[in-house]
């Protein structure tokens, strides 16, 4: 019977031998994707001041100095920044750690110099770590090899943990038995006494449940580890599996992920305090929150620094200059995390890649996300719905909103915000709502209505009801906003101050077909239903879509497919796929410019003119406004010369709002402009359109000056016919001698 | 395969002549600048600027006559096109991309970067790419000639790489009209 039982026992350690070593020696950990921010790059010209570039910098987790040292760290003297930059992976390749002199002019960067003095045109900073696409159990983690191991953790964790690591066999007797001894008396497991190498084993192959038989099968795998692979690789093995904290649903894992979590920086630039924290946590990683329970987490810290002193790991002066150093931990993983823009990086990526390469595979996903702009986005958002809240308070209901922020030019998308609370990873409203995008819809209508060539800006429409039989018998009779009705308007006040009648009456004269065939042209997935309430905007989109029907609009009549991703490079960093920049054109330039032309002038005479006392003197922009119906949605989207921002405000169970575009996304949208820093709005001419001064009011020709008139600059084609106003305008044609004129003086006064 | 061939021609002819200055082929990380300043154009005048204000009476002068521009490279957009040349040699086109759209990112408005990167995708056998962003190279270039000579070219070579060579033959001869020399 006892031979049994022992020969029992002998397969059970031969069977556990065999697990334990088969595994350990292909062990692989399950790396997930790492998702990197563009970089940003640095160059002479650049529009950016010296504290921004500090910003940026202290985002990445660079730190002053007096004097430069290692890498990670940047000195400011006067008007000049030396940044000490670490090495760094970027999709195209790498960079070695060096130093860069950024000098400062009154219009930003003066100046680049590396250390040697030499003139250095472009250069990049790091791209910013904002996340990773980890499995449903939540496991993540960065591998650090040896290499990259501060030699203080080793010997703080063997100090701590584990005094005879060097010396044991995977278990220390001396340390299990007292153990024992402490659980007997208190008869409870209070004290494990377990060496490193069995810490490891439980968190690489066992539970976390306190039995005795577990006990022993950890104990046996312990051994068994020991007498099969160096010290080395277990200790290796530690500092990347161990548990040290969680994050919502996502573990952090090992002492790399660890670093980066706590405090921001790479594993090798932690300093003596930093390093006793992380050793604190090992003991629990839950109970010694450094965040929740800092006094806790410090008391323990100085334990720490206390036995490292005491085994003769650090100097006593050094434990105590590490004593007096606060813990310094960040304020947590949302300083750069952006679920709302992850989530459409997720989306893009599955399309190419199962979900298990994804999260498994250690890619490296490298995107157009611009943390400068995702976060004024999120200011702006948040600031102003708080103000709204105030005005329009109601009490079952809370103001939502989303904003997408693109560069038309490369269809990047530069920020992403689904909802208020922008650390919450839930219903993404930039992505999912899909919601009624009213008279965003009009400048589709209006371009359509001048690719047929019967219509300009200076057309005068009629504004007027109207009254349209439906396929059910019964008849649609839309209002103006307001109510009223304009009479003869021209085409850009029409659109400008979002006149439903003349559209609807301008899009039944063009056709409905036409205008669903322009939507779909700009990038709409769906045609919409041809039904006379389209015209209204009776189309339900996101407002990721939204920014890629404008993103042609500001982009001259080309369409650019959006993009969260640029790059996915494997782990050992080969290129896997590129998604590239991509343009095909969509409309006629001249027509685009056209309707760019009044979408300018919803900014300075139409709905968009609030936005005008919050953005800087000098700021062109051009945009539209969009309400749907009871004012459930509150919309504006707009564009400079380098950024094109979509708002969307409104309640998620379809509550009226009470704010119109102008009123809710507007203020979004214009604080937000205001703040990117962005460049104004040029478009360049194309051939076969001149700019024409006329009454805003009547559409005719109307010079600057003139009594009574209101004039505004608009593109028509050339030789297009604009009645003169008695007294006002000999010019009968657009690119009259006198318009050329006044353009001309117009820009030498601009 | 003769498409790609004779595309491949067309291209080196079009990197022959000659809109950008001799490829920077270092590192951006660490090269030595180009003395030139930043800046698209030397002379803007036919982009639309802001219209916000109409100006106070009309001027007895003449207006000008149409305004011409030439667009130039700035020092940061320059080096990384050398660093895209030398990527493209090593037959690295997607690299090479990706560079031209850091320089893109520097200067999207410049019709000289969007010729380059539709050289690069009439390497990387995307004419249809390419022929995209000669348009939009021709739509930016509005009035420089030299500029404009050159979007026509990349137009001409995107189609004829697409077998289209009677758009093809078209496109040259606009080309040639522009810049005759």
């Amino acid at each position: 019977m006892v031979l049994v039982g022992v020969l029992a026992f002998g397969l059970y350690v031969y069977y556990l031998n065999v697990l334990v070593t088969h595994r350990f020696e292909g062990l692989r950990w399950t790396l997930p994707a790492h998702v990197y921010a563009a970089p940003l790059d640095l160059y002479a010209g650049l529009d950016l001041s010296a504290p921004q570039l500090e910003h940026e910098l202290q985002r990445l987790s660079y730190h002053p100095v007096t004097d430069l040292e290692q890498p990670g760290t940047y000195r400011v003297t006067g008007t000049r920044i030396d940044v000490a930059l670490r090495a760094v992976q970027f999709a195209d390749g790498s960079r070695p750690a060096t130093v860069l002199s950024v000098l400062f002019g009154p219009t930003g960067v003066q100046d680049l110099r590396d250390s040697t003095g030499r003139e250095v045109p472009v250069m990049r900073l790091d791209p910013l770590l904002i996340g990773s696409l980890f499995p449903i159990d939540g496991v993540d983690r960065i591998v650090v090899t040896p290499q990259e191991v501060p030699p203080l953790l080793p010997a703080a964790l063997k100090a701590v943990e584990d005094r005879s690591f060097d010396t044991n066999r995977g278990v220390d007797p001396w340390a299990i038995l007292r153990a024992f001894w402490v659980d007997l008396r208190s008869r409870r497991f209070e004290e494990g006494g377990s060496t490193l190498t069995q810490q490891l084993v439980r968190s690489y192959f066992l539970s976390n449940r306190q039995t005795l038989g577990r006990k022993v099968r950890e104990a046996i795998m312990a051994i068994s580890l020991a007498s099969h692979f160096s010290k080395a690789d277990l200790m290796n093995a530690y500092i990347n599996e161990i548990f040290l904290g969680q994050d919502g649903n996502r573990s952090i894992h090992g002492f790399g992920l660890a670093s980066e979590f706590y405090f921001g920086k790479p594993l090798s630039e932690l300093d003596l305090p930093q390093i006793a924290t992380l050793v604190a946590i090992v003991r629990g990683p839950t109970y010694y929150d450094p965040r929740r329970h800092a006094q806790r987490t410090l008391a323990r810290r100085d334990l720490v620094l206390k036995i490292l002193t005491e085994q003769g790991v650090i100097k006593a002066a050094d434990a105590q200059v590490a004593q007096r150093q606060p813990l310094g931990v960040t304020n947590g993983a949302s300083g750069a995390y952006y679920p709302g823009y992850l989530e459409l990086v997720r989306r893009t990526l599955q399309r190419d890649y199962p979900e298990k390469e994804l999260t498994e595979a250690g890619l490296r996903v490298y995107t157009s996300l611009q943390p400068r702009a995702q976060e004024l986005a999120e200011r702006s958002l948040d600031a102003q719905l708080q103000v709204l809240d105030k005005r329009h308070h109601r009490r079952d209901a809370k103001l939502e909103g989303a904003v997408v922020v693109t560069s038309p030019q490369s269809g990047d998308v530069l920020a992403i915000v689904g909802a208020r609370q922008v650390d919450f990873d839930g219903f993404n409203r930039a992505l999912d709502a899909r919601r009624s995008i009213g008279s965003l819809v009009k400048p589709f209508i209006y371009l359509t209505a001048l690719e047929t060539g019967r219509y300009n800006a200076a057309t005068v429409v009629q504004d007027q009801p109207v009254s349209i039989k439906l396929a059910t018998g019964k008849f649609w009779r839309p209002e103006n906003f307001t109510r009223r009705t304009y009479g003869p308007v021209p085409v850009v006040r029409a659109l400008a101050e979002s006149l439903n009648l003349a559209t609807v009456g301008v899009g039944m004269d063009v056709g409905l077909d036409k205008i669903s065939d322009t939507l779909t042209r700009f990038g709409l997935e769906q045609p919409p239903q041809q039904v006379p309430a389209m015209l209204l905007g009776a189309i339900d989109i996101s407002p990721l879509e939204v920014a890629q029907l404008y993103n042609g609009l500001a982009n001259g009549g080309f369409r650019t497919p959006l993009r969260a991703v640029q790059s996915v490079v494997s782990a050992d960093g080969k290129a896997l796929k590129a998604f590239p920049l991509q343009v095909t054109q969509v409309a006629p330039t001249a027509d685009v410019y056209e309707v760019d032309s009044m979408l300018e002038q919803v900014m300075t005479h139409g709905t968009g003119v609030p936005a005008m006392r919050i953005l800087p003197p000098g700021l062109v922009t051009a945009g539209k406004s969009g309400t749907s119906s009871q004012d459930r949605d509150s919309w504006f989207a707009g564009f400079s010369g380098g950024d094109l921002t979509v708002v969307w405000v409104g309640y998620d169970h379809y509550q009226p709002t009470g704010l119109t575009g102008s009123e809710g996304a507007l203020p979004v949208w214009a604080h937000l402009m205001a703040s990117l820093g962005t460049r104004p709005l040029e478009m360049p001419e194309p051939e076969g359109v001149t700019e024409t001064w006329i009454d805003y009011q009547t559409g005719m020709g109307a010079q600057p000056g003139c009594a009574g008139t209101v004039p505004v600059q608009v593109a028509l084609p050339i030789g297009a016919q604009v009645t003169p106003m008695a007294g006002c305008s000999n010019g009968t044609t657009a690119g009259t001698l006198l318009d050329r004129a006044g353009r001309w003086v117009h820009r030498l006064v601009h | 395969m003769k498409k790609m061939i004779a595309a491949a021609v067309v291209v080196g002819l079009l990197a022959s002549c000659a809109v950008l200055g001799p490829p920077v082929p270092q590192t951006p990380e660490s090269t030595p600048g180009n003395p030139q300043g930043p800046g698209t154009s030397q002379a803007p005048g036919s982009a639309r600027p802001g219209t916000q204000t109409p100006p106070e009476g009309a001027p007895a002068q003449a207006p000008p006559s149409p305004q011409q521009r030439q667009f130039t490279l700035g020092a940061a957009a320059a080096s990384l096109v050398g660093v895209a040349h030398t990527q493209e040699q090593s037959r690295n086109y997607g690299v090479a991309a990706e560079t031209l759209e850091r320089a893109l990112s520097i200067e999207p408005h410049n019709p000289l970067v969007w010729i380059e990167l539709g050289r690069e995708n009439i390497l990387a056998g995307n004419p249809t790419q390419a022929y995209g962003m000669g348009r939009k190279a021709l739509y930016l270039a509005s009035g420089d000639p030299h500029a404009q000579a050159s979007a026509w070219q990349l137009i001409a070579a995107s189609l004829r790489a697409q077998g289209r060579n009677d758009e093809a033959y078209a496109a040259e001869e606009r080309a040639v009209a522009l810049s005759p020399n």
